[in-house]
């Protein structure tokens, strides 16, 4: 080999290292696209929600914060906003209903307040949105901020503000402390899922993001339910009375209402709070997708919740936000067997604004051991216009008016009547067991009834004229 | 079947005609309003009925025949006539 050919060599031995350091290159700038991509793809599968796009330095501030009312969407919303020439800058998911808006008409912010204001009948409140310096404190004025500091035993649920019943501060016209105290209790105990209450409704929605972990499965440890007639059941999530199918699922939405005021998981960052932030929610369905049922189902959904006590399952308390003028024997005879087995029975007393002692309701009206007649109270600690009341036949209120709970896929809603002020006294009665496993059936009763905050608007119309306080429940 | 406030009425009126056995053309539809009942058997139970305790929005329909006025209640699941001949009756739920 000459020199020449030495000096040709290595030329092209570099050219092919350049070549392979290029290929290299281009191949980790391929594997690094694909990874950002995965990761992207990752991502947008765990993130539920939309993301708010960052806003330009050259953009401007929004200039107004605008709360919708309860029920007023965000498509709604945005169709309001573009009426007004504005636009939605951000939806501020921790306050249900507020969004920041930009106006594009170059009005003043207050001019556009003005204007969301007008919309009373859907607009809650709306200010400019106030520009707080940081470096000069003494211009933030309480008044200004939109948020209450959170308590230290509050939640971080983002609509635990409109939970009035758990918390009054006097939001929405309320008054304040007509609630059931739920911070002070919870400073002793957010509940435990060694209890399981069973909701006896119209099913659960036990795939509900804020229920899941709250939800009741069958242990494997219990064997499946098998009854002599029907056979044995594949009970895993529950029971249903209506199809003999056993999936509890709800298919109308009452029942999930139910069960997210007994044990929306609390301090999840989701949703709202139930009154049990842990507790075990057994579904009972026998409550069709209209809202109602027959008596013989509500027998054998009862007969379950017995028959799940006797293999060992912890049932402590059924939720019964249902009723009618119709008595029946056998289903007194069966809520007395619950009794029997320790199991508290609390029943909604009814919303036909009637006296129950002349103008029965069943089955808040049987006279027995383990039964806790409920009527319903407003955000004002009023006795809310529909429902019944009666001094020997009703045994205690609860808030039961504008309660917002979880609804069917994931959703919330606002309802009322005794069928709300039920789950209330079933969550306080669970907390209580959290705290205080051993009580009976009898001293847990005692303990509900006995620990309430006395009302005049109650004085003739319910036994103990009392509203329930989970606090004093605790001896908090 | 899932009703909205125009078929709910259809079906009431269908519904008193095959009662009353007259043509559907002697119904006359008197009023409709919208309403909220006090538990979601829309205020109007059967027997061995038992309905969850909530207030239910729905539509109050009533329909006049032979001088009379028949009152009709629905919601998106259910339509019930009320108090004919002294009891309540599910149409459809």
């Amino acid at each position: 080999m000459n020199r020449n050919n030495i000096w040709i060599h290595l030329g092209i031995a570099l050219v092919i290292i350049g070549i392979a350091a290029m290929i290299g290159q281009v191949r980790n700038w391929q594997l690094t696209k694909t990874n950002t991509s995965s990761e992207a793809v990752k991502k947008a599968k765990s993130v539920s929600k939309p993301i708010a796009v960052k806003r330009s330095v050259e953009e401007s501030e929004p200039e107004v914060l605008v709360k919708f009312r309860p029920g007023v969407n965000l498509a709604e919303v945005r169709k309001i906003a573009a009426k007004n020439n504005d636009r939605i800058e951000d939806n501020l998911e921790l306050v249900k209903g507020l969004v920041s808006i930009d106006d594009l008409d170059n009005l003043d912010a207050e001019t556009v307040a003005e204007q969301y204001r007008k919309m009373s009948d859907l607009v809650e409140y709306a200010e400019p949105n106030f520009k707080i310096e940081l470096n000069d404190p003494t211009t933030v004025s309480p008044q200004n901020l939109l948020y209450r500091s959170p308590d230290k035993n509050a939640p971080n649920d983002p609509m635990f503000e409109e939970q009035w019943a758990l918390n009054n501060v006097g939001q929405n016209g309320g008054k304040e402390n007509a609630h059931i105290d739920a911070l002070k209790a919870w400073a002793k105990t957010q509940g435990s899922q060694d209890v399981v209450i069973a909701v006896l409704d119209s099913g659960v929605d036990y795939t509900h993001r804020d229920l899941i972990t709250n939800m009741w499965i069958r242990p494997d440890n219990i064997p499946q339910y098998k009854d002599d007639q029907l056979g044995t059941f594949n009970d895993k999530n529950g029971f249903n009375a209506t199809d003999n199918l056993s999936d509890p699922m709800d298919d109308n939405g009452h029942g999930t209402h139910c069960a997210g005021i007994i044990g929306a998981e609390g301090n999840n960052g989701e949703g709202v709070s139930g009154i049990n932030w842990k507790v075990e929610i057994m579904p009972l369905k026998f409550i069709g997708r209209g809202g109602f049922g027959s008596t013989k189902d509500a027998i054998e959904a009862i007969n379950y919740a017995v028959n799940r006590k006797r293999a060992g399952v912890n049932v402590r308390v059924i939720n019964a936000s249902w009723g009618s003028t119709m008595y029946s024997k056998p289903l007194e005879d069966a809520i007395r067997a619950a009794g029997e087995e320790g199991i508290l029975f609390v029943a909604a007393a009814g919303n036909n604004s009637t006296n129950n002692d002349s103008r029965p309701h069943y089955p808040s009206n049987y006279k027995l051991s383990n039964v806790i007649s409920v009527a319903a109270l407003d955000r004002n600690d009023q006795m809310a216009s529909f429902s019944n009341f009666g001094i020997k036949t009703v045994h205690v209120a609860a808030p039961g008016k504008d309660i917002l709970s979880t609804w069917l896929n994931d959703e919330y809603r606002e309802a009322s009547g005794t069928s709300m002020a039920t789950p209330y006294v079933a969550g306080v009665a669970a907390l209580i067991l959290a705290s205080e496993p051993d009580l009976t059936v009898a001293q847990l009763r005692e303990r509900v009834l006995q620990s309430v905050d006395k009302l005049d608007a109650l004085d003739g119309k319910v036994e103990n004229g009392g509203r329930i306080n989970a606090a004093k429940a605790l001896g908090n | 079947m899932s009703f909205n406030r125009e078929s709910a009425i259809q079906r009431a009126r269908e519904d008193l005609a095959e009662r009353l056995s007259v043509s559907e053309n002697e119904i006359e539809t008197v009023s409709v309003s919208e309403q909220d009942f006090p538990d979601m058997s829309l205020g109007a139970p059967v027997d061995d009925e038992m309905s969850g305790q909530m207030i239910s929005g729905g539509w109050r329909i009533n329909l006049g025949a032979n001088e009379k006025t028949f009152e009709y209640r629905a919601d998106k699941y259910q339509l019930r006539l009320v108090g004919f001949n002294g009891t309540n009756h599910v149409i459809v739920s």
